[in-house]
């Protein structure tokens, strides 16, 4: 349930991706009276975060991470290249389609998204990302490197955002949360 | 052969789909439709990837009948502009609406709960061949569908072409 703009900016969103070739639901009926947006169901999924749980439970080689790192890093760029700003980057957010192995991944959730080419949105974008792999996944420090390694060799217009990454990661958790 | 689905978000609807080829009084059907003596959308099924594209544009236009803010006048109208990725009433019939040269015909029809639909009236006005809906994948001009809702060459990579069109088709009041 969202407030009508806020179901615009989702629907816009999400038509905005699909239409760059970035993977997102198909939207396949927006109600206006409920405030509800009626998505395509990405079946047998899993999401990042849940795979990276349990890849490092078994204990099975982790050095699968690099390439979905690289993945992620990529598929961010093509997005932010958009100027598609998500809002909400975790690992929750990124689902990965069956076969897990295929790393064929999917953005979900743009209720917080909105259009900006402002590198420092682009930028808290990825700190948001950032401060979710610190808490949410131990021992990962790389991974998310090996993100935004790919991410700046990627995006056409990586050299600024990655600036303001480390402006905001100065600057800490409380000025970047812009509402 | 004729198709049958409930509506899922809303099981007191039924929508029925039949598929005619070899139609030879498309004329006359478009006149008929026209005045509103054929009680179904008439549609060109050159345009429809896959029933489920038709019923989201009937899901669509049985939501706006209800809350009272369909753009057309009667819900089979608000089906065929539903389909349309404008918001141009006139070219959404244009499009999707049959034409007199036409010679298939998806004729779909919306009904209340259980009520029995007379297949067999609709039927007999059609001078025609039913098929099944299996056949409707031969009959999709799938060049002219990307054209209408301009699919990018992106997009196919991410998704079916029923994906991108029951996203335009979707969201194209929100743009």
């Amino acid at each position: 349930r969202l407030s009508r703009r806020r179901m615009a900016q989702e629907a816009r969103s999400l038509l905005r991706c699909r239409r760059a070739g970035i993977p997102a639901p198909a939207v396949y009926f927006v109600d206006y009276v409920t405030n509800s947006i009626y998505l395509e169901d990405i079946v047998d999924s899993v999401t990042v975060q849940d795979h990276i749980y349990s890849v490092q439970k078994s204990g099975k080689d982790p050095s699968g991470f690099h390439e979905l790192a690289e993945k992620m890093g990529e598929l961010l760029a093509r997005m932010h290249d958009e100027d598609i700003i998500h809002g909400d980057l975790t690992t929750a957010n990124l689902l990965l389609r069956p076969p897990t192995e295929k790393l064929d991944l999917v953005l979900i959730d743009f209720g917080l998204s909105f259009i900006s080419g402002l590198p420092e949105d682009k930028g808290v974008d990825l700190y948001v990302l950032e401060k979710a792999f610190i808490s949410t996944h131990p021992d990962t420090e790389t991974m998310f490197q090996t993100l935004l390694k790919t991410y700046a060799a990627t995006s056409k217009k990586s050299g600024p955002v990655i600036k303001k990454l480390d402006e905001v990661r100065l600057r800490g958790r409380k000025r970047s949360m812009i509402g | 052969m004729e198709r049958t689905h409930r509506l899922e978000l809303f099981p007191d609807r039924s929508v029925t789909l039949l598929l005619f080829q070899h139609v030879k009084n498309a004329a006359a059907l478009r006149r008929k439709a026209m005045e509103g003596s054929i009680d179904g959308a008439l549609i060109n099924p050159a345009m429809i990837v896959d029933p489920f594209q038709i019923l989201v544009a009937a899901n669509k236009a049985v939501h706006l009948q209800k809350i009272g803010k369909m753009k057309t006048r009667t819900l089979y109208a608000e089906i065929i502009f539903s389909l349309s990725p404008s918001n141009n009433i006139s070219d959404a019939f244009k499009k999707f609406g049959i034409s007199d040269s036409d010679t298939a015909v998806l004729i779909v029809l919306v009904v209340d709960g259980d009520k029995t639909v007379n297949l067999a009236d609709i039927a007999s006005q059609v001078e025609g061949q039913q098929v099944s809906l299996d056949e409707l994948s031969q009959l999709t001009d799938t060049a002219k569908v990307k054209k209408m809702y301009k699919v990018t060459p992106q997009e196919e990579k991410i998704g079916t072409l029923l994906d991108s069109v029951v996203c335009r088709m979707s969201t194209k009041d929100v743009l």
